[in-house]
C-alpha cells in the first residue's frame, strides 16, 4: 500500500513538473533577456543564460521618469475595482440566484450579453459620456468603468456559486428573522469565500493590465496606469526588448503576490462542513 | 456714510480685478507627440525647447504628453470624436490630408508669417501639408531613407565599394548572401515604405499627377519591373526573412555582419550608436534606376486642431518650433531640420552624416497625399506581399492594386 | 379584462419586491451608465456611416450587407472558429487535470499554483513579444531547439511567415496563457464537493476514473458550464496577440473579427462597419452560449 502511494506521488511531481516546465520557460527567457544588454537581446544562438548579466534594465525601468507613480496609480485603480466589483457582483449574484421577482431574466441576461460584446466597439460612445460627466484624465472615472464592466462576468460566476448553496441554513436564518441584507453579509458571503477569493484574484488582474480604456480616458501623464507606462518604453522604430521585459517584470510582482494571499482560500472545509450540520 | 465707503471699496476693487485681468492672459496649450521618453529628442524637448519658448512666450504653458506610437491614430481618432483635443500635435505627414479632410484640423495660412515660413521649407515636406486649396500645418522634420551597407562584409566578399545601379546592387546582394548565416538585402516589410524608392527608381508612380487614376501607374511597366526586381532577388534567397515577417531587427543583423545592406534613416544612427558602439556605418545613395535614385519623404509636421481654444498661442508655438534657433537644436538630436537656411549652412555640410541625406532629399518624393492613403497603403502592401509569397505574379497582384485605388479614389470625390 | 388584472399584478410585484429592487439599484445604475448606454449608442451607430465630426448619414442595414459580402470578414470568422475550437477543449483539459492533482495536499502545492498562473498573470502584449522572440526565424529559442539540438528540423523556420502556422503558434499561445486561469476556478468548483462522497464511493469500489466522472463532473457542472461559456466568449475576442505577432497577415490569412473591426473603426474611420460586426458577434456568440447553457446545465441534486 505505501509502495503503491509513493509511485503514484512520484508520478504526480513528475507531471507536474513537466508542465510546470512549459508553463514558465517563456518566462524563464523574459528573465534571462532582461538581464541581457541590447547587444546580447538577438545574438545567435540564443543563450539561455545570459553572458554578462546586468540589472541595469531594472534600474532604467523603476527609475524612469514617474514609473513608480504609474505604479501607484494602477494599484489605486486596482485595489479600488476590486472592493467594489467583489462587493456589487456578489449583491446582484446573490439576489439573481435566490430571489423571484419581475425582471430576474432580463436584468440577468442583459448582463450576460454585454460579456459577449467586445468592448472596443463601445470606446468611443464611453469615451463622450465620460467626458460629459467631466471624469476625464481621473482614476475615479476608470474605477467606475472597470468595476460596471467586470460585473457581468463576475455576477455570472457568483451566481453558479450561490444557486448550488443549499437553502437551508437561508431557511433556518429566515425564520429566525433575519432580513435580506443580514443574510447576505452573515451567510451568503462567508460561504461563498473560495468563490469571492476567485473573483479577488481576476478583478485585480484585469483593472491591473486593461490598457485601451486608460489610454483613451487618461492624457494627463501623471494620472496614467502601469500598462500605458510599459506602452512607452516601446518606440516607433525600435524597443530594448531587455527594458520591456524588466519593467514588465516589475509590474507582474504585484500580481503574484495579490495570487499567493488569496488562493489559501481555495482549501476545503468551512464552506462544506457547514451543510452538513 | 458707511453705504458709500462699502460701495465704493466693492467698486475699486472690482475694477481692479478686471484691470489685471486685461493683461496678457495666462494660455495653456497642449502638445502631443510620440518621443520616447528615455530618447535625446524628447529630453531636449523638454528640458530645452519648452523652456525656451515658455521664457520667450511667458503667458503661455506648453504642457507635452507622450503618446504611445502604436495607438496614437487611434488616440487622435477618439480624442476628435469625443471632442477634446490637443492644440498641437506632432503627426506623421501621411496623416494630415486624412484629418484634414475631415475638418479636424485649422487652417495656418491666414496666419502672417505663413507665407515667409513656407517659402523658407523645403517645398516636398511643406506640400504635405496642403490640402485641397489651404495648408493644414508646417513641417517640422523630415527625413528619408538612403542605401546602409556594410564595409566589412563586403570587404569580405571581395565587392568594390556601394552599388550604385540595380545591376550592380544585385550583384552586391548575391555575393554578400550566405544560405542561412547572411543576407544581402533586409527589408522591413512589404509596405509602401519600403518599396516606393524602388518603384521611384524604376520610373514608375502610384497614381498620376492629378490622383485621379492608379491605372497605367502603379501596375504600369515600370513599376511591375521594380517589384519583380525584388521578387527575383527574394526568390533567389538573397533577402532575410524580416521581408516576410521573422528575423531579426535591421539594426541587429547590420551590427552583427548578418545583414549586408537595409534601407535606413537618421533615427539608425542613435539605434546603433547607443547598443552597438563599435559598428561602423556606411552609407550612401538609393541605387539608381531608369528613374534616378528617388527614395521616400519621411517626417513629421505640426498641425493645430479645429478644436483647440487657443489657435494663437498654438500657432506661436509653431511658429517657434520651425525657427531657425529651435530647428538647430533638433537637428543636434538627429532630426533633419526643414529650413533651406540651415541646409546650406556650414554645420549641417560638416555634420557627420546629414549630408547624404539633403543629396537624397533633393530628388526624394513624398508618398500620396490623399485622405485615403492609409488604404492605398495597405492595398498595395497587400499586393505585394502576394507578390512576393509567390501566390500572384506581380502584374495581377499590382493590377488587383490598381483597382483598390481607383475605388478609393472613387470615394472620396 | 385580464391584461388590467395582469398589469395591476405585476405592479404589485414590482412593489411587494421593492427591498430587492433597491438592494442593486446601486450595481446595476452602474452597469446600465457604464456600459449598458454606451453598448446601445454603438448599436445604432451601425446603422449609420457614422462620421467622426460632423453628421452621419443614415444608411440602414448596407453596414450588414457589406458585411456577408466582405471576403476578408469570411477569412476572419473562419479563423476565429478555428482558434476557438483549438483553444477552448485544450484550456479545459489541461486546466482540469492541473487543478486534480493540485488539490492534493501534496508538498508545495503554493509553488505549483503561482507558477501555473503566471502565464495568466502577465499582459497579453508582452507575452506575445515572448512567443515571437522565442519563434523568431534567425534567433528564436524553438528554432534553435529543433534544428541544432534535437535535429528534428533542418533548417529555421519562418513560424509567423506563413497563415498556418502562424494560427498554430497563436492558439498555442491562447492556450498556454489560458490554462491557469480556468485551473483556478476549477479549483474553486472543486472545493465545493465533499470529501465524504468520495469516501463513501471508495469503500463502494470504486476506480479513479469512475470517481471523476461519477462525482466530480456531475457536481462541477455550474463550474464547467460558466468556465466553458467564458472561454468560448473569450476565444472569440482574442485580439492582441492576433494584432502584435502578425497583425492579420500575411495577406490577412491569420485575421480575427476583432483585428479586422479593429482596422476598419480605427484605421479606415469605418465605425458604422466595425459597429455592425461587432452586433453580428454578438449574436452569434450569443445563441450559441444561450445553447450551451440550457444544454447542458440541470439542477444538481445531492
Amino acid at each position: 500500500m505505501l509502495g503503491f502511494r509513493f509511485f503514484k506521488n512520484a508520478i504526480l511531481y513528475v507531471i507536474l513538473f513537466f508542465g510546470v516546465t512549459i508553463a514558465v520557460i517563456p518566462f524563464l527567457y523574459m528573465f534571462s533577456t532582461s538581464l541581457k544588454d541590447q547587444i546580447y537581446v538577438f545574438e545567435i544562438p540564443p543563450k539561455f543564460i545570459p553572458e554578462a548579466p546586468t540589472i541595469q534594465n531594472y534600474v532604467a525601468a523603476w527609475g524612469a521618469s514617474n514609473f513608480k507613480l504609474y505604479f501607484s496609480n494602477s494599484l489605486i485603480v486596482a485595489v479600488s475595482t476590486v472592493i467594489l466589483v467583489v462587493l456589487f457582483s456578489s449583491m446582484l449574484a446573490y439576489v439573481f440566484a435566490r430571489y423571484r421577482f419581475p425582471g430576474n431574466s432580463i436584468l440577468f441576461y442583459s448582463l450576460l450579453i454585454t460579456l459577449m460584446i467586445p468592448s472596443i466597439v463601445y470606446l468611443i460612445p464611453e469615451f463622450i459620456l465620460i467626458k460629459k460627466l467631466h471624469l476625464l484624465d481621473s482614476l475615479i472615472g476608470l474605477i467606475l468603468i472597470y468595476t460596471s464592466s467586470q460585473l457581468p462576468m463576475f455576477t455570472f460566476l457568483l451566481k453558479g456559486f450561490f444557486a448550488e448553496i443549499p437553502r437551508e441554513l437561508e431557511d433556518a436564518a429566515k425564520i429566525d428573522g433575519c432580513n435580506m441584507v443580514r443574510i447576505y453579509w452573515q451567510i451568503m458571503l462567508p460561504l461563498a469565500r473560495p468563490a469571492l477569493a476567485t473573483v479577488c484574484i481576476f478583478s485585480f488582474l484585469f483593472s491591473w493590465d486593461e490598457f485601451v480604456v486608460a489610454l483613451t480616458m487618461i492624457n494627463d501623464v501623471n494620472k496614467r496606469t502601469l500598462p500605458v507606462a510599459l506602452m512607452m518604453f516601446q518606440g516607433q522604430y525600435f524597443t530594448k526588448w531587455g527594458l520591456v521585459f524588466a519593467a514588465s517584470i516589475i509590474a507582474i510582482l504585484p500580481m503574484i503576490a495579490i495570487f499567493i494571499i488569496f488562493q489559501r482560500h481555495f482549501v476545503k472545509g468551512i464552506a462544506t462542513s457547514g451543510l452538513k450540520g | 456714510m458707511k453705504k458709500i465707503i462699502f460701495w465704493l471699496i466693492i467698486t475699486i476693487f472690482t475694477l481692479s480685478l478686471t484691470l489685471i485681468g486685461t493683461a496678457e492672459e495666462e494660455v495653456t496649450i497642449t502638445f502631443w507627440h510620440t518621443y520616447n521618453v528615455e530618447s535625446n529628442e524628447y529630453i531636449t524637448l523638454k528640458d530645452v525647447i519648452i523652456p525656451k519658448f515658455e521664457e520667450e512666450n511667458p503667458n503661455i504653458t506648453v504642457v507635452e504628453q507622450q503618446i504611445p506610437y502604436g495607438d496614437f491614430h487611434t488616440k487622435l481618432v477618439t480624442s476628435i470624436a469625443g471632442e477634446i483635443v490637443p492644440d498641437v500635435v506632432r503627426m506623421d505627414i501621411i496623416w494630415v490630408p486624412e484629418f484634414a479632410e475631415m475638418g479636424a484640423l485649422a487652417s495656418v495660412d491666414s496666419y502672417g508669417s505663413f507665407s515667409t515660413i513656407a517659402e523658407q521649407v523645403f517645398p516636398g515636406p511643406l506640400n504635405t501639408c496642403k490640402w485641397g486649396d489651404s495648408y493644414f500645418g508646417l513641417p517640422l522634420t523630415t527625413n528619408t531613407r538612403i542605401l546602409f551597407w556594410n564595409k566589412a562584409m563586403f570587404e569580405e566578399a571581395g565587392i568594390e565599394g556601394p552599388p550604385t545601379t540595380w545591376d550592380e546592387f544585385a550583384g552586391a546582394a548575391e555575393k554578400l548572401t550566405k544560405p542561412g548565416e547572411k543576407w544581402g538585402l533586409a527589408i522591413g516589410d512589404c509596405s509602401p515604405w519600403n518599396f516606393l524608392p524602388w518603384i521611384w527608381s524604376g520610373g514608375g508612380d502610384v497614381t498620376d499627377e492629378g490622383i485621379t487614376t492608379a491605372t497605367g501607374y502603379i501596375n504600369g511597366e515600370d513599376s511591375v519591373n521594380a517589384i519583380q526586381f525584388i521578387v527575383d532577388l527574394f526568390n533567389k534567397g538573397y533577402i532575410a526573412d524580416t521581408i516576410i515577417g521573422g528575423g531579426i531587427g535591421m539594426q541587429d543583423g547590420y551590427a552583427n555582419d548578418v545583414y549586408g545592406m537595409f534601407p535606413g534613416g537618421p533615427w539608425f544612427y542613435g539605434m546603433i550608436g547607443g547598443q552597438f558602439p563599435n559598428a561602423e556605418i556606411n552609407t550612401s545613395l538609393w541605387p539608381a534606376g531608369k528613374g534616378g535614385s528617388v527614395s521616400v519623404i519621411g517626417g513629421e509636421d505640426l498641425v493645430i486642431f479645429e478644436g483647440s481654444e487657443n489657435k494663437e498661442a498654438a500657432y506661436k508655438f509653431v511658429e517657434f518650433m520651425v525657427s531657425e534657433e529651435t530647428q538647430l537644436i533638433l537637428a543636434e538630436t538627429g532630426q533633419i531640420p526643414v529650413l533651406n537656411t540651415i541646409a546650406e549652412s556650414d554645420y549641417i555640410k560638416n555634420h557627420a552624416f546629414y549630408p547624404i541625406y539633403l543629396e537624397q532629399l533633393k530628388t526624394a518624393k513624398a508618398r500620396t497625399v490623399h485622405p485615403g492613403w492609409q488604404r492605398m497603403d495597405a492595398a498595395i502592401k497587400l499586393g505585394i506581399e502576394e507578390a512576393i509569397h509567390g501566390v500572384k505574379t506581380v502584374q495581377e497582384a499590382l493590377d488587383g492594386v490598381a483597382n483598390e485605388i481607383n475605388a478609393i479614389i472613387e470615394e472620396y470625390k | 379584462m385580464k391584461k388590467m388584472r395582469n398589469k395591476k399584478k405585476l405592479f404589485l410585484e414590482i412593489y411587494r419586491n421593492k427591498h430587492i429592487y433597491l438592494f442593486i439599484l446601486v450595481p446595476m445604475a452602474l452597469f446600465l451608465t457604464f456600459v449598458l448606454y454606451p453598448i446601445c449608442r454603438s448599436f445604432f451607430m451601425s446603422f449609420y456611416d457614422w462620421k467622426i465630426i460632423g453628421s452621419s448619414t443614415f444608411v440602414g442595414f448596407k453596414n450588414y450587407i457589406n458585411a456577408f459580402n466582405d471576403p476578408i470578414l469570411n477569412i476572419s470568422w473562419r479563423n476565429t472558429i478555428i482558434y476557438c475550437l483549438a483553444t477552448v477543449p485544450g484550456q479545459m483539459i489541461f486546466a482540469m487535470t492541473a487543478a486534480i492533482l493540485l488539490n492534493q495536499k501534496i508538498k508545495g502545492r503554493i509553488f505549483f499554483r503561482t507558477l501555473y498562473f503566471l502565464p495568466v498573470v502577465t499582459s497579453w502584449v508582452v507575452v506575445s513579444f515572448i512567443f515571437m522572440y522565442l519563434f523568431n526565424s534567425q534567433a528564436g529559442l524553438i528554432n534553435y531547439i529543433l534544428k541544432d539540438i534535437l535535429h528534428i528540423t533542418k533548417q529555421y523556420y519562418a513560424w509567423l511567415s506563413n497563415g498556418k502556422s502562424a494560427l498554430f503558434i497563436i492558439a498555442l499561445l491562447g492556450i498556454w496563457k489560458g490554462i491557469g486561469w480556468s485551473m483556478v476556478i476549477f479549483l474553486a468548483g472543486l472545493q465545493g464537493i465533499p470529501e465524504e462522497l468520495y469516501e463513501a464511493a471508495r469503500i463502494d469500489g470504486a476506480s479513479q476514473a469512475r470517481l471523476f466522472w461519477k462525482i466530480t463532473i456531475p457536481l462541477m457542472r455550474s463550474t464547467l458550464v460558466y468556465v466553458l461559456v467564458m472561454l468560448i466568449i473569450g476565444s472569440f475576442q482574442v485580439f492582441i496577440s492576433v494584432y502584435i505577432m502578425t497583425d492579420g497577415g500575411p495577406m490577412h490569412q491569420t485575421e480575427v473579427v476583432l483585428t479586422w473591426l479593429y482596422t476598419n473603426a480605427f484605421s479606415y474611420l469605418r465605425f458604422g462597419y466595425g459597429s455592425a460586426i461587432a452586433v453580428l458577434m454578438t449574436v452569434f456568440i450569443f445563441i450559441i452560449s444561450i445553447m450551451q447553457i440550457k444544454l447542458l446545465s440541470k439542477p444538481v441534486e445531492y
